[in-house]
């Protein structure tokens, strides 16, 4: 399981990278494992809201599909359109296929360090 | 929970990485690490190997093993035959499926029942109480074999290495074989649940199941697990138990005939008496042909069926989600994910299989009966209404060794509209016959063995003025069966064909000849015709009974179409009522000859199926046809019969140097007169009865097939050069023949000495016809065939008899008359056996090569030709014109 230590991550699966103060939001190593070949990826457009702890979108996979949940509240200022017609990257670079990026942040969900959200994912394994 | 049962392949599937599910009880790999994508694409593109040991396997056994299964089950069990298998539905009473079930039938008294794994014990729970009133035993023997599913295209050359090279099944759909691989015992099937035209499903002992998949990942196949498993099935539209049969999401039953295959699965045959469901299924099928004939005024007893269904917009469809037409909730998704697929490039037998992976959101649906195909529905995906289609099919495997996705909404490119005016497209056109003329007359060597080209003689006499005449006539009783015309003009062409039935009789050495047929399919569809017509001659009042058994040589074996039921013996073949199918059965081949009937075996199959009519002929033909001994054991056993030798490919062979087929006790001989005759393009029908015989009344009614029963204008331009062709042929078929045969045989050793591999026994050296077959790898044919066309040397590319169908062709078919004719020897063979080995095997450009060789040649031989001759003809053509 591939965690880098400069993100922060929710239980849910998403990183979040601060540039400024603008999050940048993808989803684990760990969770593209689990999930397999990603086939879909549905997103929002710019301009919509977030919630924290609420979908903004979901990543399909072959077998079945996964709510995005959203690490902060906040308006989508951009979307990685890429992802649209090449979902696979998810598979392939889980951290460089970001998702959407969120601005004027209000809520945030807890948040977990590399370290911690290593932890979580041992115990959701089982 | 009980403790999940695990398969002879658990530790296995574990070491390499799987991740393992609960599946109807039994702890199955969904997927290894190289996940679903890449198994679905290995299997499209090479071989997957699939554990399906998890199948519930049910032995059926005792005296009353046929009628107990016949019974319980939909299909028609009394129309399988030893070795092979088939598809059917276990039916409860309402004409629903308990479960769907594979019957495979190894052994000559047991059946192997294969059910889905979750529902064994249900089925078993239902057929055991069942059973007890037959002198039948259900046993189930799932752990005792395992079972291992290898799908793709590359399967057979995988199966084929651990045969050591001998086939493993015929290569028919759902052929089976009972073989040793490298010493272990296997069942194998040509069946399988992905949709692969090339796919086996091999049943071997528990304790060799480790072997058989080690081996074949070590012979490059690759493991796949349930998920691909699953996305395969979903794209060749095949049902799975719990999605497109069973209870429906409503809790309501769903009906066997809301499945397509239901139509294949479930038989109302006699032979089956009142089977659980049968009452209800055939309500279903009698609505089910309403339905396919667009009538949906009663859909009650099918109100839905399972469909193709295909994602326009952007998204995925899962089972479950609702479908509506026009706001109206019509049905639902029953299975549905994302796809992908090679993309394919070009068109028809040019596509190329890219590496570009593509996917599509398909899926299946459980709709309203009466939506059509390429209506537009809408599906509600997680609240939003998707557009979708229902399109024909997702897939097709039709096309061997790939198996192909029909894409929705992919056009073939049209040929560009020409927007001159009709004058300049006349000169062009003109230009361009031109061209191909003087490109196939002298730069190419022809080796298509059902070509030839007819001498000038032969060609003038062809465009003169007959070619624009009628010329109906005959015979009439009242005037001592005098033949009559009906339109002046004629005297001169009532002459000609006369005389061309008299050369055509010397030719035969036969009492009588039909030369008003147009071709060998013709000649054909009037021998059957006359054949039905006078088996149904004293009895007029009700409808004529269809021949059959018929015997012939099997299509994939070399059997001619125009003797298949699928060409010109279509409306003339009767359906067996056990089998349910065509009235057909084939000559057997030998084992270490596949190009030669077995005489043997011929005689038992002559016993049990007392064929009223037996074809001899073939179009892939190297030995001659045992005719002789097939006379003389029917008419030992004293068997009504009638034998017809179907000679299109060897009619300008009849004689010594090949076979005689009257003498040989043939009764009818049909054939086509430009292939290794020298005609123009014609059929012709010759018997052998004399006019005091029975059958001679069989003669009479050929006549009148043939007119007015096939031809009303009999094309008397050609009729007029077929009478040329025939003294011709009668002048010089004693050298001609000869020269054929010596030519076939040298070209066939030097193939063989160039390093092809040419098929055949090379004891006969290879042929005793004029055609020789080269083997140039599994599915290379078209290819092959292509690029010598590049190099101007023209075959067809050819499937043999233990491959697929015509784009799995492995073989060039070849025949030498042509270039024969024009003066080829055996060292001009031998140059173009050598130009071709370049070609094949180095890829050398020899174009400019075989244009020299076929420039050397373009001289007719075995014609006229003398200096008078010459000019009497040149006169005539010049005063006609040509």
């Amino acid at each position: 399981m591939n965690t880098p230590t400069d993100l922060k991550y929710s239980k849910s699966h998403e990183w979040l990278r601060m540039e400024g103060d603008v999050a940048v939001i993808g989803i684990s190593d760990f969770a593209q494992s689990e999930l397999g070949d990603v086939v879909f990826v549905n997103l929002p457009a710019e301009g919509d809201t977030t919630t924290a702890g609420e979908p903004f979108g979901d990543v399909e996979s072959v077998k079945a599909v996964s709510d995005l949940v959203s690490p902060v509240s906040g308006t989508v200022c951009a979307i990685n359109e890429e992802l649209l017609d090449a979902p696979e990257k998810i598979n392939e670079d889980p951290y460089g296929a970001w998702m959407i990026k969120v601005n004027g942040i209000g809520d945030t969900e807890e948040l977990l360090d590399a370290a911690d959200y290593e932890k979580h994912c041992e115990e959701e394994k089982g | 929970m009980s403790e999940l049962k695990r398969t002879q392949l658990y530790e296995t599937h574990v070491a390499a990485g799987a991740t393992m599910v609960d599946f109807g009880g039994w702890e199955m790999p969904i997927k290894y690490p190289s996940e679903i994508v890449a198994e679905h694409l290995y299997t499209r593109h090479f071989c997957s190997l699939f554990d399906v040991s998890h199948m519930g396997r049910i032995l059926v056994e005792g005296p009353d093993r046929v009628k107990f299964l016949q019974h319980v089950l939909t299909s028609n069990v009394a129309g399988l035959d030893f070795e092979k298998a088939q598809y059917s539905i276990i039916p409860d009473e309402n004409g629903c499926a308990i479960d769907d079930a594979y019957l495979y039938r190894f052994e000559e008294d047991r059946f192997l029942l294969v059910v889905n794994a979750a529902n064994t014990d249900k089925d078993l729970a239902h057929l055991m109480p069942i059973v007890k009133d037959y002198d039948c035993k259900l046993t189930n023997i799932t752990a005792d074999w395992a079972a291992i599913a290898v799908q793709g295209p590359k399967s057979k050359e995988l199966m084929m290495t651990l045969s050591g090279g001998a086939a493993v099944t015929e290569p028919m759909k759902n052929a089976l074989g009972t073989l040793e691989l490298e010493g272990h015992l296997a069942r194998v099937a040509k069946t399988g649940y992905t949709g692969e035209p090339l796919g086996y499903e091999v049943y071997v002992k528990s304790e060799d199941a480790k072997w058989l998949w080690d081996r074949l990942i070590e012979l490059g196949a690759k493991p796949a697990g349930l998920g691909a498993r699953d996305t395969l099935r979903l794209e060749a539209g095949m049902p799975l138990y719990g999605h497109e049969m069973g209870v429906d999401a409503d809790g309501v039953p769903m009906p066997i005939f809301a499945v397509p295959l239901a139509k294949f699965a479930v038989s109302f045959s006699d032979l089956k008496g009142d089977y659980i469901g049968r009452k209800a299924l055939e309500k279903q099928s009698e609505t089910f042909k309403r339905i396919q004939n667009r009538d949906f005024s009663d859909l009650s007893a099918l109100p839905k069926t399972i469909r193709p269904i295909t994602l326009i917009d952007r998204g995925v469809m899962r089972a479950g989600m609702e479908v509506f037409r026009n706001g109206e909730r019509i049905g639902w998704v029953t299975s549905g994910t994302m796809v992908p697929y090679y993309k394919a490039e070009g068109e028809g037998l040019e596509t190329v299989i890219t590496d570009e992976v593509v996917k599509r959101a398909i899926g299946t649906c459980y709709i309203a009966a009466d939506v059509l195909e390429d209506d537009i529905v809408e599906v509600d995906v997680r609240g939003k209404r998707l557009k979708a289609v229902i399109p024909e099919k997702h897939l097709d495997n039709m096309a061997p060794p790939y198996a192909r996705p029909i894409v929705y909404g992919f056009e073939l490119s049209k040929r560009a509209e020409n927007a001159a005016e009709r004058p300049v497209k006349a000169l062009e056109l003109l230009k361009r016959a031109e061209e191909n003329h003087l490109w196939r007359q002298k730069k190419c060597v022809n080796l298509i063995p059902s070509e030839n080209t007819p001498s000038h003689a032969v060609q003038t006499l062809c465009a003169s003025d007959p070619s624009c005449r009628y010329a109906e006539h005959k015979k009439v009783k009242s005037f001592y069966d005098k033949d009559i015309f009906y339109y002046q003009g004629t005297g001169f062409i009532d002459e000609a064909e006369q005389l061309a039935v008299e050369e055509m009789k010397k030719y035969f050495e036969c009492t009588e000849v039909e030369t008003r047929v147009l071709s060998g399919q013709m000649s054909n569809m009037c021998a059957f015709s006359a054949l039905m017509d006078w088996k149904n001659r004293l009895d007029r009042k009700h409808t004529p009974q269809r021949l059959g058994y018929v015997l012939n040589n099997h299509i994939i074996k070399g059997g001619h179409l125009s003797a298949q039921p699928m060409g010109a013996l279509h409306d003339y073949i009767a359906v067996d009522p056990v089998t349910e199918r065509s009235a057909v059965v084939n000559f057997p081949v030998c084992k270490d000859n596949i190009f030669k009937i077995d005489v043997e075996e011929t005689k038992k199959v002559i016993d049990e199926y007392r064929p009223e009519f037996i074809i001899f002929g073939k179009s892939m033909v190297l030995h001659k046809e045992p005719v002789a001994a097939i006379r003389k054991y029917v008419d030992e056993q004293g068997i009504p019969t009638t034998i017809m030798y179907d000679m299109a490919h060897v009619l300008g062979l009849v004689g010594p140097y090949f076979q005689k087929p009257f003498e040989e006790g043939a009764e009818i001989v049909t054939g086509s007169t430009h292939k290794t005759f020298f005609g123009p393009q014609r059929g012709v029908v010759a018997v052998n009865y004399k006019e005091d015989e029975l059958k001679y009344g069989l003669w009479e009614t050929i006549e009148s097939r043939a007119f007015p029963g096939s031809v009303s204008n009999h094309h008397l331009g050609t009729q007029l050069g077929l009478l040329m062709a025939a003294y011709e042929m009668n002048h010089f078929k004693d050298q001609y023949q000869k020269a054929v045969i010596d030519n076939a045989k040298s070209f066939a050793k030097s193939l063989k000495a160039q390093g092809l591999n040419v098929c055949g026994d090379p004891a006969i050296g290879y042929t005793e016809t004029h055609q020789v077959i080269v083997s140039v790898g599994y599915g290379e044919g078209a290819e092959i065939a292509s690029r010598l066309e590049k190099n101007n040397i023209i075959v067809n590319y050819q499937a043999t008899p233990d491959e697929e169908g015509f784009t799995a062709s492995g073989a060039l078919r070849m025949g030498v008359s042509e270039m024969t004719r024009f003066g080829f020897g055996a060292d001009d063979f031998d140059k173009l056996a050598q130009l071709m080995a370049d070609c094949i095997l180095r890829g050398k450009d020899v174009s400019e090569d075989v244009a020299k060789l076929r420039g050397e040649h373009t001289t007719m031989r075995y014609c006229f030709n003398d200096a008078q001759f010459d000019a009497a003809l040149n006169e005539f053509a010049g005063k006609i014109g040509f």
